[in-house]
């Protein structure tokens, strides 16, 4: 008689499988990625001719014979305004593509009805959103050093100049804060069912509250406390010292306790809200509609 | 009895009944989700509100006087906020005739909509309408709030401003068809749009004047009409110094808009050829 080797079912839910359902939803959207080729062009573009707009309204601003820069130098402490937005705009662009991918997640899934069908899967939801966003923190970080270089290439601004180590600790600090953010709002777009909205609302608050196109000195006090409450600014502001005024981890420890503090509480608050939606999605049955 | 063509009957007014219901169907999307309708009007600000507050940080006591070097004027919110409006129907004609295209291809209803007897430029005009017309009344909204929050104020002749206006929306029209063509190529909308949406609004000036560009660059914004359309706009609103005299800026425009709307339309029309032999309209 032959003997048998009792394996776990592929259907049986165990860590190998969710890890596994994860990878999939990871490597599903590498697919998708690599399909669309324009992705090519956005990565190689956007860095580049984003922070166009705002430098040379900055330099219009200026004057022809620099005659407005001293009043900008005051409020910014430096007078290299390229370098001070090429940092705050190459922050507000990466926290930008989070809220586009990871918000879009689910949503996409919604509006091609494969959202409540996927959903009865025996995996664990979250990976759902977590897998994709995998493979999307892969390929925004690649954005990012793309960025970098284009910088130095086009703009003659080295980032991480200053010091490496700090930069990547700053990067590091904010990554959980940003991809909490992400899928928090990822969980309001299939709250609300509007996606595009959304994003423009949640990015315009940043853009407006965290400094990223001029100096927060400017902005009236009750904008500034509101600022003090977005993770963003404190790694705008020690990305900005560190990179263009050669700042040394004393100088930003303030800055950089903050960032830990938001990457322990908005990553839980995104989850809580990610697990609200899909007990309210699924007592409303509203899962399927959009 | 009297005779009355019927419905099926392909006729300049079911041309124009075609051109409604898809203006109509735009519409209901875009009252279906309210926060978005909202959302048009606060949009802007939220994109001036930083600009704003850039200026702000440029500012000496005697106000801006590095951008009036360039501008003629120290007025630069009423300068960019002229400037976004007029860019922002860039916008609609791009996202109208480009993303529309590519969200049919993505329900798959393109090419069974194409089967209908409707000609094309219904289709993709048709897509437009209600988006010009939300941003029209999107751009009353933001010059009231313009002028509540950042004292926006026009001193010229606003019906002047409103004929340069049109026949540079005419010209927008047939680069759009144009720009329709390639999405129809290469299936993909989103960066396409966005990025061409940016580069035209940057490079035509509406966000700061076209002379602050590095002289390697300025040759660019001079090769674009948009910008004397931008330019004669401000000059007539708001009085800034102008490239040209504007006389001879809307003449650059008439001829763009000569040029531009055959020449977009055949491009269309020779790729949307291309893709039915090929059978790809169907494929997203």
């Amino acid at each position: 008689m032959q003997a048998f080797t009792l394996l776990p079912a592929l259907g049986q839910p165990s860590l190998a499988s969710q890890l596994r359902a994860l990878l999939t939803m990871a490597r599903k959207e590498w697919t998708i990625f690599r399909r669309y080729p324009s992705w090519i062009m956005s990565f190689l573009i956007w860095p580049f001719i984003f922070p166009l707009g705002a430098i040379f309204t900055a330099r219009a601003l200026s004057g022809r014979d620099g005659s407005s820069l001293s009043a900008f130098a005051l409020l910014a402490g430096t007078t290299d305004y390229v370098g001070f937005l090429v940092v705050g705009l190459a922050m507000y662009m990466w926290l930008n593509i989070t809220l586009w991918d990871v918000g879009f997640q689910l949503r996409n899934e919604q509006m091609r009805g494969t959202l409540e069908s996927n959903w009865l899967c025996p995996v664990w939801r979250f990976s759902i959103m977590l897998g994709p966003s995998l493979t999307k923190m892969a390929t925004s970080t690649l954005f990012l050093v793309m960025a970098v270089f284009e910088y130095r290439l086009l703009f003659g601004i080295w980032v991480v100049g200053g010091n490496i180590g700090l930069v990547l600790l700053i990067l590091l600090l904010v990554i959980p804060s940003i991809y909490g953010i992400g899928v928090a709002f990822g969980s309001l777009v299939i709250r609300f069912q509007e996606a595009n909205t959304m994003v423009f609302l949640v990015r315009g608050i940043f853009m407006i509250f965290t400094g990223t196109s001029y100096p927060l000195a400017i902005l009236p006090d009750w904008m500034q406390r509101v600022a003090a409450w977005l993770p963003l600014t404190y790694a705008i502001r020690a990305m900005r010292a560190v990179s263009l005024n050669g700042a040394t981890l004393r100088d930003i420890l303030p800055d950089l306790q903050m960032l830990a503090l938001f990457a322990l509480v908005i990553p839980l608050a995104g989850y809580w809200l990610f697990q609200f939606t899909e007990r309210r999605a699924r007592r409303t049955g509203s899962l399927g509609k959009y | 009895m009297i005779q009355t063509p019927p419905l099926a009957q392909i006729t300049w007014r079911s041309h124009l009944r075609a051109l409604r219901a898809i203006a109509k169907k735009d519409y209901y999307h875009f009252i279906r989700y309210p926060l978005n309708a909202i959302f048009r009007v606060v949009q802007p600000i939220i994109w001036l509100t930083p600009i704003y507050f850039l200026g702000q940080s440029f500012k000496t006591d005697a106000g801006n006087v590095g951008f009036a070097n360039y501008a003629g004027t120290a007025d630069y919110v009423s300068f960019i906020l002229v400037g976004s409006m007029l860019s922002s129907y860039i916008g609609s004609v791009l996202w109208g005739m480009g993303y529309a295209l590519k969200n049919e291809m993505d329900s798959g209803v393109l090419e069974s909509n194409w089967l209908t007897p409707t000609p094309r430029f219904a289709f993709l005009v048709g897509q437009t309408v209600a988006n010009i017309l939300f941003t029209t009344l999107m751009n009353v909204g933001i010059l009231g709030l313009g002028w509540l929050l950042f004292d926006f104020s026009i001193t010229g002749n606003v019906l002047q401003a409103l004929l340069v206006l049109l026949p540079m929306l005419l010209a927008l029209y047939g680069f759009g068809f144009g720009f329709a063509a390639i999405v129809l190529l290469m299936r993909e909308a989103n960066t396409l749009i966005d990025v061409s949406d940016y580069l035209l609004s940057l490079f035509s000036g509406s966000m700061f004047p076209v002379q602050a560009l590095p002289v390697v660059l300025l040759p660019i914004a001079l090769a674009l009409p948009l910008t004397y359309g931008f330019d004669a706009v401000r000059g007539i609103l708001i009085k800034t110094t102008t490239l040209l005299p504007i006389p001879y800026e809307i003449t650059i425009l008439l001829l763009f808009m000569l040029i531009m709307v055959p020449t977009g339309y055949l491009i269309f029309r020779w790729v949307e050829r291309r893709c039915q032999r090929l059978g790809t309209l169907g494929m997203h």
